[in-house]
């Protein structure tokens, strides 16, 4: 059935990509609406009906993000905290992941079940304790008031997707260093490592995703405009009586690029992330 | 059963290193626990505490003042004081409902986007990358801009409503109809995540088995229902597992489109837990609120540890 021939205009206008089409329509609508909504100018974001191309095509929106409303502070507060959280949880998350997917410890399966429970707990159930501690140390409005909580929550997935791709190392490889007298460090650096890279840049992926988008606790925590986060700051931009849409869509453009063009680039490691990585298991 | 078989496969991969002898194991041993004490004394440190702490304060009177706060006595009256409360067994429905519907939505629509893209023959990897597209994106940004299109006086959808003389309606001016909005803005956002998760489960689907289907003329419709959706099962309950646990701690969502609201109409669980902590500066009350969800995420792990089983493999 699925490889029976179609001549002429069969060929392209069938059930599949009719459905795709739809599918186009279903992710890219909202998408569309977003964007074109960042170059209308704010006269005509707010007419009714509302302009479906918009006409004439504004960029002030995103100078009014950058200067008026000061993303470029938030923006900035959420590169340092996601980077740094991210390369905390590659560097722990590859050394336990090897030894959870690799070395005989005793208990090992508790121990990832936990992990995964962990990984799954809704946060709220960890804001007031974090907060108070937080406030007690005098480390709210800082930096490592987001990172440190949010490598300790992207952690026990990380050491999961990299202990999955650990498990498929040939071990004849370490075996080889171990003859050569390596130090344990030394055997993961030089050997594990560029074996396990697909699963780094996929517990990376992961990681940066959930550090850039995470609410909650940046709003709990750095609610202080110099280090507020994006989805803080976005959250924040007018008043009570006032969305200025356009502004807020602006700065959601310039937030979704990056992240947009990381996943395009890893898409194959996030993938393999969702499925093999969960999955296969 | 198929579950177990594809934890059997991985049997040979995850066999430890075991050393010709045994002091050779134990010396690799202590190496694991070395290399694994960072990062578990960190979560640890950084989540379990808190949790037994949280645990703790949802027990005891908690008084915030502007140095500090103190806790006295143990007691019931939090729990009591939250159990009793009409808001937050409404939170508690709400909760519920919204994850039961959107769930099951996600998990139809992914399903079927899945198998029209794995019919696809060209174009597939562009279309996953626009999926991951709103699974990528911050959630206050998708609320917002469905607070956008939402919005009573110039949002698209009025002037939709209008142009086919259905009035202009304030959708998230009225309780069913905030509900079921936002539920469409949740929809949006993640059932890409789980269309994703279902097509790489189909593309592992072993094919001999759909030919012998084809050859006893089995129809499309009975060959999805008895050979497609029991194998995918493991994958199914895996993304459903998920997406439950996730839309039980529902917040930026109804924060930042609906603020709760109308009146409560769209206030979960972690959002009351949260105006309770933040807003009222009601700790033990929060706490409680707060300890109570996770005991319910907790007891929905427990019930779905047979899926948490076939991830880990069965090992020692």
């Amino acid at each position: 059935m699925r490889n029976r021939k179609r001549t002429g205009w069969h060929r392209y206008f069938n059930g599949v990509s009719l459905s795709t089409f739809l599918v186009v329509l279903f992710i890219g609508l909202p998408l569309y609406w977003m964007i074109i909504s960042s170059f209308k100018s704010p006269v005509n974001l707010t007419v009714d009906p509302p302009q479906y191309f918009p006409h004439p095509l504004s960029v002030s929106n995103y100078k009014y993000a950058f200067v008026t409303y000061d993303f470029g502070i938030y923006f900035r507060n959420s590169l340092i905290i996601t980077v740094i959280a991210t390369g905390l949880v590659l560097v722990m998350g590859t050394l336990a992941g090897y030894a959870l997917g690799r070395l005989p410890m005793r208990g090992k399966f508790t121990l990832l079940v936990v992990l995964l429970m962990i990984s799954v707990f809704p946060e709220i159930a960890l804001i007031a304790p974090l907060y108070l501690l937080l406030r007690h140390l005098d480390w709210l409005n800082s930096y490592q008031a987001l990172i440190i909580p949010y490598a300790a929550f992207n952690l026990p997935f990380a050491i999961w997707i990299l202990r999955n791709y650990m498990l498929g190392i040939p071990k004849e490889m370490e075996e080889t260093g171990r003859i050569d007298g390596a130090s344990p460090l030394r055997t993961v650096w030089s050997i594990i490592l560029p074996q396990a890279l697909p699963g780094i840049f996929t517990a990376g992926i992961f990681c940066f995703t959930a550090c850039w988008t995470e609410f909650l606790m940046a709003l709990t925590f750095n609610i202080s405009n110099n280090f507020r986060t994006i989805p803080v700051g976005i959250s924040q931009f007018g008043t009570p009586d006032i969305t200025p849409y356009a502004t807020i869509f602006s700065a959601a453009v310039v937030a979704t690029v990056p992240i947009g063009i990381l996943v395009f680039i890893f898409r194959k490691f996030v993938i393999s992330g969702l499925t093999s990585g969960a999955v296969k298991g | 059963m198929a579950s177990v078989s594809t934890v059997t496969q991985q049997a040979p991969a995850s066999a430890p290193l075991v050393g010709r002898h045994d002091v050779n194991r134990k010396r690799l041993a202590r190496m694991g626990w070395a290399f694994a004490a960072p990062a578990l004394i960190f979560v640890a440190g950084v989540t379990v505490f808190p949790i037994l702490y949280s645990i703790l304060m949802s027990l005891r009177n908690v008084t915030v003042s502007g140095s500090g706060f103190t806790m006295t006595g143990i007691t019931g009256s939090n729990y009591s004081a939250v159990l009793g409360n009409s808001t937050w067994r409404y939170a508690l429905a709400f909760t519920v409902i919204y994850t039961v519907i959107t769930v099951f939505v996600e998990l139809v629509l992914g399903t079927l986007i899945a198998l029209v893209l794995e019919r696809l023959t060209a174009g597939r990897g562009w279309m996953m990358a626009l999926l991951l597209l709103p699974w990528s994106m911050i959630t206050v940004i998708n609320a917002e801009l469905w607070g956008y299109i939402y919005e009573a006086t110039y949002g698209v959808l009025q002037a939709m409503f209008q142009a086919v003389g259905l009035g202009h309606p304030n959708v998230l001016g009225t309780s069913t109809p905030a509900i079921a909005s936002m539920m469409v803005a949740d929809i949006w956002k993640t059932t890409p995540f789980v269309a994703i998760i279902v097509l790489a489960g189909l593309v592992m689907l072993p094919g001999d088995v759909y030919e012998a289907a084809e050859m006893d003329g089995s129809s499309g419709w009975s060959t999805f229902w008895r050979i497609t959706v029991p194998l995918l099962r493991p994958t199914l309950a895996l993304a459903v597992m998920f997406r439950v646990l996730q839309a039980f701690g529902l917040f930026d969502l109804p924060y930042v489109l609906t603020g709760g609201g109308p009146g409560t109409a769209t206030t979960s669980l972690a959002v009351l837990g949260y105006d309770a902590m933040f807003k009222n500066l009601d700790f033990g009350g929060g706490a409680a609120v707060a300890t109570s969800t996770a005991l319910l995420v907790l007891l929905g792990c427990l019930l779905s540890l047979r899926t948490f089983r076939v991830q880990v493999g069965k090992e020692n």
